[in-house]
């Protein structure tokens, strides 16, 4: 494998590594689907404020979602807190490195969520300021969700560039890792997901009792709403299946496993009874079996459970022959540092042994920082300083103990109270003797 | 380093960190810990007095809260991550392997003070609806208050670590980590300027909020003040306490003496900086404690800005005290462990990063291996054209004279002792001399200096021929520590 292997942080892990991964699988999984909300939220209210203009329910109908946005946006935030941390734990070595290759991409992420967020708030707190100008609000809406869509697209391109340290050397700024194979393909099956996830939360959402006290539609049935909804779920499985099986093809060798494979194919199978309940509840007029609202969604978190303990599967085969060089490097270079370490102790002792003048380690303490024997560096070279005191070592303490300002481009020398007399009378014989 | 090297020669590196950390400890301080206190009050004050004015001053000014603390603040929050993994991996890596726990239960007092600050704003409007469902309300408030000072008080533990690891040197455990001598301390002098910050800044807010009522103004203003004042006592007594503790525990460490002046001159600013605030705030709250409501705004208005500037220079003094160490007597702010140093003294520091494109100094190579040594072991805090340019520094010692390499490799081979701030040159002789000829070439020329994200990285075969790393020796075999 020709990828750089460089050494692991010298420190333990600060739990055992199973337990790590499992909270690493759980909080990520938790993290995902409250950006999921947040996403499809943001794409969904823009869409209905769009459909908003011909038929005004729509409109109260986005506003009603940009409610859900606001504080799911703070849920994924929170959340993706927690596999930050652990990723950081348990990766290190990779996914410093890929964030760094990447990092003024990575480093906008913040200012980018910011504003992001910021926008979703003028988008929602002051809804009624835009009635009439719905332009521009729109025109918030669609940047705001611009931005939700193009920061996932970061995330990918860095949690996919860690986990081939072969790519590292090619890759040149964010855009190069960006264009290596797969990143597209897994960010089209992540929005996808988005669309999915959302439409059947809102459906759920648009099902509850209050719903249509809430929104008070004029014209728009619930039962309409929730069919939108619904096709749009539907059809976003479609695009999740097919995105999912070019993904899958097109995955780098590096992490294939059977195991790999089955987990995967796992997944997507317990996903088929809900494409089917879907279908029928699109199909049978007039009414919404909400039974089959649930099973649809626990096959849905089924497959997302897999898949995400899939995803970590496929990470691990992919970097198993790079941690293991690591930890063998890093093994090398820590004794390594012992030895050398042992060495320079006992040669600090000989060093000890060889220094006769007694004034010489409390200059090289305190004074050779800016004072070399025959070169002016902040201060003058002891050269100078030996004709200017030729014999006169009391001259030197006293200079020393209350520097005066003499050399024009020279800074100004601090002067030592803090050493005794006998330290500095030892250290300007040295001078002197040098 | 074993990282790619991330640079911006812009701004720097440790600025990215600092305007992001500051930036953040000022919303954290003004606009939670210390604010969200202050809401609760205000809510209490609407209940016992029945008058609705209050509760909607209130939500008016947990709006604005709200709003900056879910954005700006939650987000510079995880920036200070985002930056101090890309600046100083090494240090961030190790500090969280450290700290792990410690940060996940934090991590877990951040989601319920998300969860606390989004029930309680968005549960205002209905909770006005019956007077026990008021009250619950404000349990909420009161809790969502405690929370945020507790997420606090953890993060001081940590950054009272990273100046002073205490015992944690020698003993490795989370506890002796976060007991260190420096926590209390800090602790109280954080809590008590964040509630006077936080309580100035509602003021300042209010007075704004209550143009059109001034006699309701003067009853807020009365009671804020009231409640700011009581802490502003506390913090004269902190101020203190800490300036008490902390000098001396630091400057005992300190060996040289332009380190004590370099020293003093920053603390004498915090210091002068401390008097001067709490003189002036204190004179504003007193005055607003007698006669509230005949204090203009601008007066608190310039209390909040003395208050932001001593957090900022207090942060300051915190982080130079720490120099040169990233994580105290562990780890140098060049990202290299104290136990490295006579490794790569020896075997030269080139030998040994991974990232860097050049193995071995030789005698056509010594600008460009000059270069890599500087990418290495001073880039995390200078810059070669920005801010705190090493080009600057040249300039302000050697000026217009031809700058020599061997009067700077005389001052390279030294600097820590005289600038206590910055480590011990962590390479060889070789590279020593090439990073002197590479900054003399500064003087005439400075091609422009991109780190990793713009350059990416070697191939590892170009450079792997001249690499012993793959052949160091394996002293874990001989040793049979491993098989
Ligand atoms: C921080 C840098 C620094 C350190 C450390 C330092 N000096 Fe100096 N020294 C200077 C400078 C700069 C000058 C030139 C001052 C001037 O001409 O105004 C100087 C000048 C001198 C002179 C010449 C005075 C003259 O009459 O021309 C003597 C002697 C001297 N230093 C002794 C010492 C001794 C002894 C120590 C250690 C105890 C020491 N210095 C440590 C910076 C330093
Ligand atoms: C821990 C951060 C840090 C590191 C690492 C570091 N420096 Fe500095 N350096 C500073 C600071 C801070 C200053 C003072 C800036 C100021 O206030 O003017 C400084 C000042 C300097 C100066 C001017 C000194 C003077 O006497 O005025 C030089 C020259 C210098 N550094 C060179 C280097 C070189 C070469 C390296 C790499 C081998 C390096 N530094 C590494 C932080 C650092």
């Amino acid at each position: 494998m020709n990828a750089p292997i460089p050494r692991d942080i010298p420190l333990p892990l600060p739990a055992p590594e199973g337990l790590l991964e499992i909270l690493l699988i759980v909080s990520f999984l938790v993290h995902i689907v409250f950006v999921h909300l947040m996403l499809g939220g943001s794409m969904f209210s823009l869409v209905c404020q769009i459909k908003g203009l011909k038929t005004p329910d729509y409109e109260k109908l986005a506003y009603r979602i940009m409610q859900t946005v606001t504080v799911n946006k703070s849920l994924a935030v929170v959340m993706g807190v927690a596999p930050l941390l652990i990723i950081n734990t348990l990766y290190a070595p990779q996914f410093y490195a890929s964030s760094a290759l990447i990092g003024d991409m990575w480093m906008a992420v913040i200012p980018m969520v910011t504003l992001a967020f910021l926008l979703a708030y003028v988008h929602k707190f002051w809804w009624n300021h835009f009635i009439n100008i719905p332009e521009l609000h729109i025109g918030i809406a669609a940047l705001e969700t611009a931005l939700f869509l193009f920061i996932p697209l970061i995330f990918m391109t860095n949690v996919n560039l860690m986990l081939f340290p072969e790519y590292w050397p090619q890759v040149k700024g964010f855009f190069s890792a960006m264009l290596l194979p797969n990143v597209l393909q897994r960010y089209l099956h992540f929005i996808s997901a988005a669309v999915l996830f959302s439409s059947l939360f809102f459906v759920w959402w648009s099902g509850r009792k209050t719903f249509l006290q809430e929104v008070q539609f004029s014209k728009l049935r619930v039962i309409d709403v929730r069919r939108f909804f619904y096709a749009f779920a539907f059809g976003a499985t479609i695009v999740q299946i097919l995105t999912g099986l070019v993904v899958f093809v097109t995955l780098p060798a590096q992490g294939m496993s059977w195991r790999f494979t089955l987990l995967l194919m796992l997944g997507g199978s317990s996903a088929l009874p809900a494409i089917w309940w879907m279908w029928q509840n699109l199909t049978s007029p007039g009414h919404l079996i909400d039974d089959n609202l649930k099973r649809i969604i626990a096959c849905f978190a089924c497959a997302a459970i897999i898949m995400g303990i899939a995803r970590h599967d496929y990470r691990e085969n992919a970097l198993a022959d790079h941690k293991t060089a690591i930890a063998e490097k890093t093994a090398n270079y820590m004794a390594a540092v012992k030895e050398a370490g042992e060495h320079a102790q006992l040669d600090a002792k000989d060093q000890e042994s060889k220094i006769s003048a007694p004034g010489e380690s409390a200059f090289n303490q305190n004074c050779a920082a800016c004072h070399h024997a025959t070169l002016p560096t902040v201060g003058p070279a002891l050269q100078e300083i030996k004709e200017i005191y030729a014999g006169d070592s009391a001259g030197i303490v006293a200079w020393t103990k209350a520097p005066g300002k003499k050399r024009p481009d020279s800074m100004q020398m601090p002067g030592f109270v803090q050493l005794s007399d006998d330290e500095l009378t030892a250290i300007s014989q040295y001078i002197l003797s040098h | 380093m074993d990282f790619p090297i991330f640079h911006i020669d812009f701004i720097g590196n440790r600025m990215l960190i600092a305007v992001d950390a500051i930036l953040h400890v000022i919303i954290n301080h003004a606009f939670a810990v210390g604010a969200l206190p202050v809401v609760a009050l205000l809510e209490l004050s609407g209940i016992r007095r029945k008058d609705a004015r209050w509760d909607k001053l209130a939500y008016r000014l947990l709006k604005i809260i709200f709003i900056i603390t879910t954005t700006l603040g939650a987000l510079t929050g995880v920036g200070i991550w985002f930056s101090a993994s890309l600046v100083n991996p090494a240090a961030i890596g190790s500090l969280i392997r450290v700290f792990f726990w410690g940060w996940f239960v934090e991590w877990i007092v951040f989601v319920s003070e998300v969860s606390l600050i989004m029930a309680y704003f968005l549960s205002w409007q209905t909770a006005g609806r019956s007077p026990e469902a008021k009250l619950m309300h404000l349990r909420l408030g009161i809790f969502l208050a405690v929370f945020s000072w507790i997420t606090m008080a953890i993060i001081v533990a940590i950054l009272g670590f990273m100046m002073d690891p205490g015992n944690w040197v020698t003993e490795r455990t989370l506890m002796s980590g976060l007991f260190n001598p420096m926590y209390l301390p800090q602790l109280a002098f954080r809590t008590t300027l964040a509630m006077v910050m936080g309580g100035m800044t509602m003021i300042c807010l209010i007075y704004l909020f209550t143009r059109h009522d001034l006699a309701f103004r003067t009853m807020v203003l009365r009671v804020i003040s009231n409640w700011s004042g009581a802490w502003m006592l506390g913090l004269i007594v902190a101020s203190i306490w800490y300036y008490q503790v902390i000098p001396n525990h630091m400057l005992a460490n300190i060996p040289v003496a332009v380190t004590t002046q370099e020293y003093v001159s920053w603390n004498g600013r915090l210091k002068l900086l401390l008097i001067v605030g709490l003189f002036y705030v204190g004179r504003v709250l007193w005055l607003s404690v007698k006669r509230p409501g005949q204090v203009h705004g601008a007066k608190y208005l310039v209390s909040v800005l003395l208050l932001f500037a001593m957090l900022g220079q207090f942060e300051r003094v915190r982080e130079f005290i720490r120099k040169p160490f990233i994580i105290g007597n562990y780890m140098y702010a060049n990202g290299i462990r104290v136990a490295d140093y006579p490794l790569l003294q020896r075997d030269g520091i080139l030998q040994h990063a991974t990232y860097a494109g050049i193995r071995e100094v030789t005698a056509d190579n010594q600008i460009s291996a000059g270069r890599e040594v500087f990418e290495q072991t001073c880039t995390r805090c200078h810059t070669v054209n920005g801010v705190n340019s090493i080009r600057g520094q040249l300039k302000k010692m050697y000026g217009g004279k031809p700058w020599k390499s061997e009067v700077i490799a005389a001052y390279i081979e030294n600097m820590h002792r005289a600038r206590y701030f910055m480590p011990p040159f962590p390479g060889n002789k070789a590279e020593l001399d090439a990073l002197a000829i590479y900054l003399a070439s500064l003087q005439k020329r400075a091609a422009a200096f991109n780190g990793a994200q713009i350059n990416g990285i070697p191939m590892p075969d170009k450079i792997s021929a001249a690499t012993v790393y793959g052949t160091l020796p394996n002293l874990s075999i001989t040793n049979g520590e491993h098989e």
